[in-house]
């Protein structure tokens, strides 16, 4: 009897499933999908590359410069690098659309270079990578970004301490 | 009457997991049961000392889909435990949400099973359809609809604001009237109650020998919960009802999980209800972790996961070691299917929840 009534209650309520592909499928803001990667804001700190389990995520030393590599197929969509990322450079997009022919595996991937620059302060080669925002405070203006950004790591030391912040 | 030998498995005796029985019949009953176990082993015992602990975190959820909020949660606890990591007591009501959405959910998903296998198609859709509300839940605040990620070294990866927990709130309202209806119906609807009362019994005595645990154990009578008994993560702060049956047949387990479940709505309200302030996270870097050893334990939904640590100078873990539950529980299946007919064979093995793929890992 009861389950008369739930099949009842079902029927007048009609389908529960999505007609995807028909339409579109609902997805919610959170969904850990596609990695999503923006060069400006990486610091190169490789912690994305430390705590990612399947190894989607290399980095290279290049003539150029520092460069990213991700893998879509290798990926396990666990969040764990967008977790660590200092910057927030590294996170999931919800999208999920990422079925495709097998000939276009190879550009499945993200490939950016940090590239060297030469120090704005002493010309000595260095990463045009992101400051490391963890500690300080306040925190940095997207002027003091740039600033820092063409700078050395031991130029960038002394920009910081003589604002104030003992890295 | 003759005897056969007839083999079940490894391939869809319950679930789609590979499991492999021979058993020896006298007419349609079972006189003897033979478990070959190792169709799965993918060696994640030794593919987690070639990671280093944070990896792990992520390893250790893929172990197996319906647990994958237990076997991160224990093996982060042990981590922690070496460590010397306080979690913040935010973090640890957040756990044990996570903790009671995946056991809702994991629930939910035994007992639409149990209405597969007695052949009631339109109950088991209705049960998978209720069930999917936990899946959207899980989907909107977590992000996926299996592997949440909740947890993580210290502390937990999530974070809930007033949104969504007026979200979680509204789907939890409307997902205990239709979890009463299931109840009701598991109750007393003759098709059920026809196939699974007196079947597979699990007698107390037997329940103790065979060192059964989870609703499995509890089926039978035996009042244990690591959520009351040693209590993780926010459990000591919140009202755990133990739910115990006597029979340990079939119909008992199935009703210690629905139970199960009901509470569990219960103790996510209890959590939003009392959700502390704070951090979520003990260090927002990843903490510096010593060697040492550490053992750790949790009541995942199939009953006590124990993870064992031992961490060296090195980044990765020299040993981890876990006993599932689904282990001790599966032992006892040679003691369900004793004289127990060839058409109950699925139901039973069904009824202990068995995760193969946790236990072979
Ligand atoms: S989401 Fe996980 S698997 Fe994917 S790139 Fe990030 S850390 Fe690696
Ligand atoms: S800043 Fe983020 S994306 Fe860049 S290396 Fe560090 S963790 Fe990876």
């Amino acid at each position: 009897m009861n389950t008369l009534k739930i099949l009842l209650r079902n029927l007048v309520r009609g389908p529960s499933t999505v007609p995807f592909p028909f339409a579109p499928a609902w997805t919610p803001e959170r969904m850990r999908g596609r990695i999503e990667f923006k060069l400006s804001s990486c610091t190169g700190c490789r912690a994305c590359e430390q705590v990612c389990a399947p190894g989607a995520i290399r980095f290279d030393k290049t003539p150029e410069g520092l460069r990213f590599m991700m893998w879509h197929n290798t990926c396990v969509f666990c969040g764990l690098c967008e977790f660590y990322c200092p910057t927030d450079a590294i996170r999931n997009g919800n999208d999920w659309h990422m079925a495709h022919a097998v000939g276009e595996k190879y550009g499945m991937a993200i490939r950016e270079t940090i590239p060297y620059v030469a120090c704005t302060a002493c010309g000595m080669k260095a990463l045009a990578s992101a400051p490391n925002p963890a500690g300080v405070k306040p925190p940095f203006t997207p002027e003091e970004i740039e600033q820092q950004r063409n700078l050395c790591p031991a130029c960038r030391k002394k920009a910081l301490a003589e604002r104030g912040v003992q890295p | 009457m003759s005897n056969f030998t007839i083999p079940v498995g490894p391939l869809h005796v319950a679930l789609e997991e590979p499991m492999y029985f021979r058993i020896d019949v006298q007419g349609e009953t079972v006189e003897h049961v033979n478990i070959t176990a190792g169709h799965v082993h993918r060696g994640v015992e030794y593919l987690i000392t070639k990671r280093n602990v944070f990896q792990n975190v992520v390893l250790t959820e893929r172990i197996c889909s319906l647990c994958s909020n237990s076997h991160p949660q224990a093996y982060s606890m042990a981590i922690e435990q070496i460590a010397g990591i306080k979690v913040p007591p935010r973090a640890e009501y957040l756990r044990a949400i996570a903790d009671e959405i995946k056991r809702v959910a994991s629930h939910l998903f035994n007992v639409g099973i149990l209405a597969h296998l007695v052949g009631f198609e339109s109950m088991f859709m209705h049960v998978m359809e209720v069930r999917e509300r936990m899946q959207d839940i899980k989907e909107t605040i977590f992000g996926n609809r299996m592997d949440i990620g909740a947890n993580t070294i210290g502390g937990v990866r999530y974070d809930i604001d007033p949104a969504s927990i007026g979200y979680l709130r509204e789907q939890l309202d409307a997902l205990l009237p239709d979890v009463e209806e299931i109840i009701k119906i598991y109750n007393t609807d003759a098709s059920i109650l026809r196939r699974t009362k007196g079947i597979g019994v699990l007698s107390y005595d037997e329940a103790i020998d065979c060192g059964v645990i989870g609703p499995v154990a509890r089926a039978a009578g035996v009042n244990y919960d690591v959520r009351v008994k040693a209590p993780y993560a926010a459990y000591d702060r919140l009202e755990v009802p133990v739910h115990t049956l006597k029979d340990g047949d079939v119909w008992s387990r199935a009703m210690i999980r629905l139970m199960e479940a009901r509470t569990a709505i219960d103790l996510i309200r209890q959590c939003l209800d009392t959700l502390p302030g704070g951090p979520t996270v003990a260090t927002e870097e990843r903490p510096a972790i010593p060697p040492g050893e550490a053992i750790a334990k949790c009541e995942a939904p199939r009953g006590e996961l124990i993870y064992y640590v031992r961490m060296t100078d090195s980044p990765k873990p020299e040993r981890v070691k876990w006993r599932v539950p689904s282990f001790p529980n599966w032992d006892a299946l040679g003691i369900m299917l004793k004289k127990a007919k060839v058409s109950d064979i699925a139901i039973i093995v069904n009824s202990i929840d068995p995760c193969i793929s946790c236990t072979e890992r």
